[in-house]
């Protein structure tokens, strides 16, 4: 060991590499983590939204690009992001939930799950959203694994998953309040 | 004892400069893996056009996709000169056009109603042309997505909508 610490033309190109693979792995589980919590998004209750991100700002393109690549600016589309019910628990299939409350107004709304890995959720039925289109009011929209009547959100089979609202062409009301919006409640029903 | 601080130096100074480059390029390594796997799985081949059915739990292209919509998605160069992008749109969804740089940053978005017509007319430069349906890329290279909306997923909507989406052409 003492023989390697003075031998400075082996130890400085291996102190290199190792070097460039620590920031490497910081830098990518920094952004993997920025998922759950980062200070340029805006946070309402369960939910986060990212509008005027600073895409000139490495940071925030390299987290943007890690879990919404291509996504449209904040006057074309809106992406309400959670991965926790109300409580604050983490979604799980393993639960039903109960998405309470009334649309954002906007030209076009929908939810989607995505599984751990950002993917859409596989499921028997290959229902991926529940929209403006599709969605039977006065019901609450259910995410379960098993089937329901109405307003079906399939879970399939995720030991986590995340919930994305989308809202295209949302009004300026919803724009310019983002912080105090009054956003949907995710219910976890107890089995 | 110096030199161990010294090789402490060096790692630290190295890393953080491995941090800033790794966020840096995470963005155009997204860009660049989704290039390969679009020209991989889908043959698709620079200033071509690729009409991709609404996607599914097996569409791992790209994260996060919207199940309620049809993309055309084209990598563009105009290294070879300026392109033309013509199409018939529809005229009761929302559909929108948008453009990226390879760092994937929207340089360009406008949609249905923004356009007044359904008849899609743009061309892509690197010049600045200034005509009114000319778009001038801040770059030579860049990646053009065309969103149509499908709200119903009714084999007569589907066949619809996917007639619309073939008409649109890049020359």
């Amino acid at each position: 060991m003492k023989k390697l610490i003075e031998n400075k033309l082996i130890l400085v190109p291996i102190l290199i590499i190792i070097s460039f693979f620590i920031g490497a792995f910081i830098a990518i589980s920094s952004i993997n983590s920025s998922t759950q919590n980062n200070e340029f998004s805006i946070k309402n209750g369960n939910w986060i939204v990212n509008p005027k991100m600073d895409l000139q700002n490495n940071y925030q393109r390299a987290y943007i690009s890690r879990i919404g690549v291509f996504a449209l600016d904040e006057k074309e589309a809106l992406y309400f992001l959670s991965s926790k019910d109300s409580k604050g628990r983490i979604l799980s299939s393993k639960y039903d939930y109960e998405i309470i409350g009334t649309p954002l107004a906007g030209r076009y709304w929908s939810y989607t799950l995505y599984g751990e890995d950002y993917f859409l959720v596989k499921n028997k039925i290959n229902t991926f959203s529940v929209n403006k289109e599709n969605f039977e009011e006065n019901h609450s929209i259910m995410i379960s694994s098993s089937k329901k009547k109405i307003n079906w959100l399939p879970s399939g089979n995720e030991k986590q998953f995340y919930i994305t609202l989308r809202l295209y062409n949302p009004s300026k009301e919803v724009n310019s309040n983002l912080e105090s919006l009054e956003l949907p409640i995710i219910k976890r029903i107890e089995k | 004892m110096k030199k161990i601080f010294f090789y402490l130096f060096l790692v630290s100074l190295m890393s953080y400069f491995s941090y800033h480059l790794t966020i840096y390029y995470i963005p155009k390594t997204v860009y660049g893996v989704f290039h390969y796997k679009m020209e991989k799985n889908q043959n698709l081949q620079d200033n071509e056009i690729k009409h991709l059915d609404v996607p599914n739990h097996k569409s791992r292209d790209v994260v996060m996709p919207n199940p309620d919509f049809l993309y055309s998605v084209c990598f563009y160069d105009l290294s070879k000169g300026d392109l033309n992008l013509t199409g018939t749109m529809p005229d009761s969804t929302y559909w929108s056009v948008s453009f990226y740089k390879p760092n994937t940053i929207n340089w360009y978005v406008k949609n249905d109603k923004e356009f007044n017509t359904n008849q899609l007319d743009i061309k892509l430069s690197l010049l600045n042309r200034k005509k009114e349906n000319t778009l001038k890329s801040p770059e030579k290279n860049g990646l053009m997505i065309i969103r149509i909306l499908v709200e119903k997923k009714d084999q007569k909507s589907l066949d619809y909508f996917k007639s619309l989406q073939k008409s649109i052409v890049i020359k």
